[in-house]
């Protein structure tokens, strides 16, 4: 009787965790399956692909396409005429390729990449300082800085979008392209500082301070002890706030949207992958493998730093 | 009392060094304090100075008062955005807790293979919005998506295909579904690392009064973790509240009230005046919702 019980209850809670499993990947696999389809085939329930079609990853990586769209004529032309320069040859190329159809991915992905990782720098920096001065340091004010930074990771988002585009629009730096970058930057390391602040602030407090002694008595100074022995030690919260800072910068759409508006060469994935969506060029196989491909990179990242992120995570250093 | 040479150089040393130190702690929090006053608390005042304005198309502004606060609270648009977001705060707010709750009672367990299952559950929480949102657009495709192949062909729930995220008055659902799915596993974390913190000897000694496991789950379980949850329903609501992407990407449809904000000062006749209106009520409504629920709920 008892047995029997035991059985049905653990049948009962393997079904809850399939269940669980399932709730959380089906919209994976319905992007994996879908990206790898073909159009005639996305009105088919089943995950598995009749036909698996590739071609959605190779236009993205510009794998074999460059010289698709570029009539034949042409080509004839250009490889029969020895008097042009390799520039001007280019230049002819380049008129054919870039019909705005095809989806700068690897474009957007660079600007990404840029952005994310120089503001999750510049935060992880700036911070490491900062949470050491607050998590070692007795100064007059220090309760009133950890409680305000506490405060200000609460708000963010649309209530600083109107005022902080004013502030830069103002400012001249959204004038030109390069000003438009750094001024995206500073708007992720604005967004990121408080969490670095919080989460590096409590990592430190759990190095003893013993070690720390031991090295003034060798005589080194505060700035020694920062760099030789505190990043050394917590090398791993580092790499898992800049990693944490990066994801949130790399996610960002609505800045990017109103930042870059006016500049599409510098789009970054979610605001170009946006724009892909409601454009004429809109087809299932083309979004899903772009999403596919701007989610591997965060999801590569994650499983890298899982388990420092999780106790990071739980040890209240979050932020939407 | 005299204090002999020597005694006063030390404390003087003593002196100078903890000023040196206040020095140096304020040195370094600098440029983090420099920052985060001038683009984020700076930038609460000024939106709240944008608010009393009116700009015209050449972005020059005059002064109107309150007038934009009237104008606002007189639109209907405002008060349907308002209840629009209610509806979505709550029901994600609801949904989140109870999944992740669930999930992570769940996980508590022992069973085969459960590290791998627990960073699997995390995947909605760390995938980028973006490349998830298309996902989700194409569960609830009016044509292709298995929503409406499961609930309308298979089940016969629905009497026709409808564009769920399409439709204005059917979209918020959506919304709410994948807000669910996409914030579920932090709740989950959370309340997994508090209940990894219980004392199991609790449920041994209750194993031996024959408590059964609801009567555990009321009597030790629920009390361990009701502050982290309460904090964490606070976090969420605050969240939810200012939610953009999650919502807009999904479909703009979805008349929150950040989406509304976003859309009166960015798009049209881009009126900054009453996006910065909006921006200036969001903030109080969410700041007098804080302090209802720590007094109330945290009894802090």
């Amino acid at each position: 009787m008892v047995k029997k019980r035991n059985i049905v209850k653990s049948t009962l809670f393997f079904l809850l965790i399939m269940a669980i499993l399932f709730f959380c990947l089906f919209p994976f696999a319905q992007m994996l399956s879908l990206s790898l389809k073909y159009s005639w085939d996305w009105g088919n329930p089943s995950w598995i692909p009749s036909k698996v079609n590739l071609e959605a990853y190779k236009e993205l990586l510009n794998i074999g396409g460059s010289l698709k769209d570029v009539p034949e004529s042409v080509r004839l032309l250009l490889s029969e005429s020895p008097d042009l320069t390799e520039t001007q040859k280019e230049a002819i190329l380049s008129k054919y390729q870039s019909t705005g159809d095809v989806f700068p991915f690897l474009k957007y992905f660079a600007n990404s990449l840029m952005v994310a990782f120089l503001a999750s720098l510049i935060s992880v920096c700036l911070s490491i300082l900062g949470a050491y001065s607050f998590s070692r340091l007795v100064f007059r004010g220090r309760s009133v800085v950890q409680r305000g930074v506490l405060f200000v990771y609460m708000f963010g988002g649309v209530l600083l979008l109107i005022p902080l585009y004013r502030i830069f629009a103002a400012s001249g730096l959204l004038d030109t392209p390069a000003g438009t970058v750094v001024s995206l930057i500073i708007i992720y390391v604005v967004q990121t500082l408080p969490v670095s602040l919080y989460m590096l602030g409590n990592y430190f407090r759990t190095i003893p301070y013993s070690i720390e002694e031991a090295a003034m008595i060798e005589g080194l100074g505060r700035f020694g002890i920062i760099i030789r022995i505190i990043i050394p030690l917590s090398i791993s919260a580092i790499v898992t706030v800049f990693i944490y800072c990066f994801m949130i910068a790399w996610n960002e759409y609505m800045f990017a949207s109103i930042f870059l508006k006016s500049y599409k060469g510098l789009y970054t994935l979610p605001i170009g992958l946006k724009t892909l969506f409601v454009s004429k060029n809109a087809i299932w196989d083309r979004i899903m493998a772009a999403s596919m491909l701007t989610a591997i990179p965060v999801m590569i990242l994650f499983m890298s730093i899982q388990k420092n992120l999780t106790g990071g995570l739980a040890a209240g250093g979050v932020k939407e | 009392m005299q204090t002999s040479p020597r005694a006063s150089t030390k404390v003087k040393a003593l002196k100078t060094r903890a000023q040196q130190e206040q020095r140096l702690g304020w040195l370094l929090v600098l440029p983090s304090v420099v920052i985060i006053l001038s683009l984020i608390l700076y930038p609460i005042i000024y939106n709240m100075f944008l608010s009393l304005f009116t700009f015209d198309y050449s972005g020059q502004r005059s002064f109107v008062g309150f007038g934009n606060y009237a104008k606002v609270l007189a639109d209907p648009e405002f008060r349907t955005a308002l209840g629009t977001t209610i509806l979505y705060v709550v029901l994600t707010t609801l949904g989140t807790t109870v999944l992740g709750v669930v999930v992570a009672l769940a996980l508590n367990k022992e069973f085969p293979l459960r590290g791998l299952v627990r960073s699997i559950v995390l995947l909605p929480y760390v995938a980028p919005v973006i490349s998830v949102v298309f996902a989700w657009q194409f569960v609830f495709d009016p044509v292709n998506g298995i929503f409406m192949d499961i609930f309308h062909s298979k089940l016969g729930i629905f009497a026709e295909r409808v564009n769920i995220v399409g439709d204005p008055n059917t979209a918020v659902w959506a919304a709410i579904v994948f807000s669910i799915w996409k914030n579920f596993p932090f709740i989950y974390l959370m309340v997994l690392s508090r209940l990894q913190a219980v004392d199991k000897t609790l449920y041994e000694a209750a194993d031996v009064d024959g408590a059964s496991s609801w009567q555990q789950f009321k009597a030790i379980t629920m009390p361990e973790i009701y502050y982290v949850v309460s904090a964490l329903i606070l976090l969420r609501v605050i969240w939810n509240f200012n939610k953009f992407d999650e919502v807009y990407l999904l479909s703009s449809n979805v008349r929150v009230l950040s989406v509304y904000t976003y859309l009166k000062a960015f798009t049209g006749s881009m009126d900054f005046g009453q996006g910065a209106t909006l921006a200036v009520l969001q903030f109080f409504i969410l700041i007098g919702f804080i302090l209802f629920y720590v007094k109330k709920v945290l009894k802090w």
